[in-house]
């Protein structure tokens, strides 16, 4: 695909959180239709891309102020779940686009806001080049970036860049002398940047999550934002970034389970049932029974996630944003653990024709399996402990 | 009525539930504290404090969780009982919040005899069926089919 570094259309607004939700409903009814094809294919969702921000869904965070919706991160999570329950690739890409617009919130001077809020409401869309798969740990950066009077350079080597591919603006992450994180925004057809389509993973297989190099990027001053700043003081920006995980997670098992039931009501009875039909197996009722309320209670805690978000965001200081990440955490724990388990109880209450190739049916596992990776559930376990048990507030950064 | 024909309890439908809830939340209270305070650091994990522990601080994040998604449930069963919506699926919302309630007392109790030594003995669950519970949800998502005589009174909830 040819790199463009503006939107072919003009997106709508939307005006308010029940209007994000019933946009996002539509949309994935039709996003549904063709989503295990384009996993078989790996065809990557281009056009539905450009419908799916067109739609205005990728601007609802932009604040009021600015002439967003700026909408509860309630309904954030919401609208991701609704999406990713049709197709995962596609709730998956606004990820960082989403995080990103938070940073801009966070950190940046009032001109860039109004530049960069602005473009989101036309439609442009921000894809990441954040993290580096070379570096010593998630957070550790190597990129450099190197300011000049006028202008910045950036230089470095970029890996899980989900959305980098289809985006108008790529924001890159990269560090100062100081070990400083800035982010550079950096327009698509920028002859420093290249965009490579190396995602081969075995799930999430149409989010392109590939590798960006930069090699002598520059950019204005203007283009550049002291994103540090979101982590140096309290901020929901970590809660934010990992609330949209969760949302990814819990609409594939809302997806899956969806799924479960329609297979297992064409099932063949086990033989030692004595009963006509698969649906009537008391075992695989009971089994629909334990996803079922599985679900409803990570759904639950994903709206606490996004109520707590939406309280430190009011007021931003060291409880509300440790409460907040807490939270959040349950709800990536619970989210990660009923979408492995409803994307798998689905063959078992399916019966073996269920894994046949034509049904494609392993999509849903593998892409929990591939985006529940994103970061470790058990240190989650053990973030909420300590937080219980010692008083110990979390660590500040992306992944809490 | 036997606990095979009553699937759902009668009467203050979500009182179990609550029971349950506060239970558990008590049994994590008694084992947060005998960790801050008397528990002994296992010899070879070169620790100070069983606080410090992290299969120990991991163990508790993992009650807490249980804990909050028996509220939250328990808060979307009231709702529902208060909005006075269609009657099946306030029993199966209700029936949903015992279900995570139950887990939340059982894996607050596996926690606190893992964690003291101790256990606080839990009540038989014989009278009020928590596997026919799953059944009923699952026959009504499955397959459409209402709980049977629906012995809920919505009105008399909480």
């Amino acid at each position: 695909m040819t790199a463009s570094a503006q939107p072919t259309h003009t997106a709508h607004v939307i005006r308010s959180d029940a209007e994000a939700i019933a946009v996002a409903h539509k949309l994935a009814a039709r996003f549904a239709v063709e989503a295990s094809v384009r996993d078989r294919e790996r065809r990557l969702p281009v056009a539905e891309l450009d419908e799916f921000s067109a739609s205005g869904l990728w601007g609802i965070t932009v604040p009021k102020a600015y002439g967003g919706a700026g909408v509860s991160y309630v309904t954030v999570a919401e609208v991701i779940k609704i999406i990713s329950a049709a197709d995962s690739s596609l709730g998956q890409i606004p990820q960082n686009h989403l995080g990103v617009l938070d940073i801009l919130l966070q950190t940046a001077s009032e001109e860039q806001k109004r530049y960069y809020f602005g473009k989101v409401l036309k439609g442009y869309r921000f894809g990441n080049a954040f993290s580096e798969s070379k570096s010593k740990n998630a957070g550790a950066f190597e990129t450099r970036i190197r300011f000049n009077d006028d202008s910045a350079q950036i230089d470095g080597e970029k890996f899980y860049c989900t959305g980098a591919l289809f985006a108008h603006i790529v924001p890159a992450v990269a560090v100062n002398e100081q070990n400083q994180a800035f982010i550079a925004f950096i327009e698509r057809d920028n002859p420093g940047l290249s965009v490579i389509d190396s995602w081969d993973g075995f799930g999430q297989r149409t989010t392109a999550s590939g590798g960006v190099t930069l090699n002598a990027v520059k950019v204005p001053l203007s283009a550049v934002i002291p994103a540090h700043k979101a982590f140096d003081e309290p901020t929901a920006d970590g809660p934010i970034s990992q609330i949209i995980q969760a949302a990814v997670d819990t609409g594939i098992a809302v997806g899956a389970l969806e799924e479960t039931k329609r297979y297992a009501r064409e099932a063949r009875p086990w033989i030692d049932s004595g009963q006509d039909h698969g649906w009537q197996d008391p075992f695989s009722i009971a089994a629909i029974g334990d996803l079922e309320w599985r679900v409803h209670g990570t759904e639950a805690i994903l709206k606490k996630a996004g109520q707590a978000i939406d309280a430190a965001l009011l007021d931003a200081n060291e409880d509300t944003v440790a409460h907040a990440s807490v939270v959040v955490a349950q709800a990536k724990v619970l989210s990660a653990e009923i979408a492995l388990l409803a994307s798998s109880k689905l063959f078992e209450l399916a019966g073996t024709r269920s894994v046949l190739g034509k049904y494609n049916l392993d999509r849903h596992w593998r892409n929990a399996r591939t985006h529940t990776l994103h970061d470790p559930a058990r240190w989650k376990y053990h973030l909420i402990g300590n937080y219980l048990l010692n008083g110990v507030k979390p660590a500040r950064h992306a992944w809490n | 009525m036997n606990a095979l024909t009553q699937p759902i309890a009668t009467e203050q439908p979500l009182s179990k539930s609550q029971h349950d809830l506060h239970n558990a939340r008590s049994l994590l209270e008694a084992t947060l504290r005998f960790v801050r305070t008397q528990a002994q650091p296992w010899a070879g994990s070169g620790l100070t404090n069983a606080s410090e522990d992290p299969y120990v601080i991991s163990r508790f994040g993992d009650v807490q969780i249980r804990i909050e998604v028996a509220a939250a449930l328990l808060e979307r069963a009231e709702d529902f009982v208060n909005s006075h919506e269609d009657a099946t699926e306030t029993s199966i919302a209700i029936a949903e919040a015992h279900l995570a309630s139950a887990e939340a007392l059982s894996t607050a109790s596996n926690a606190e005899f893992e964690l003291t030594g101790q256990r606080t003995v839990l009540p038989g669950s014989l009278h009020d069926p928590l596997r026919w519970k799953l059944q009923v949800i699952g026959n009504f998502r499955l397959n459409g089919i209402h709980p049977p005589s629906s012995p809920i009174s919505t009105k008399e909830a909480v």
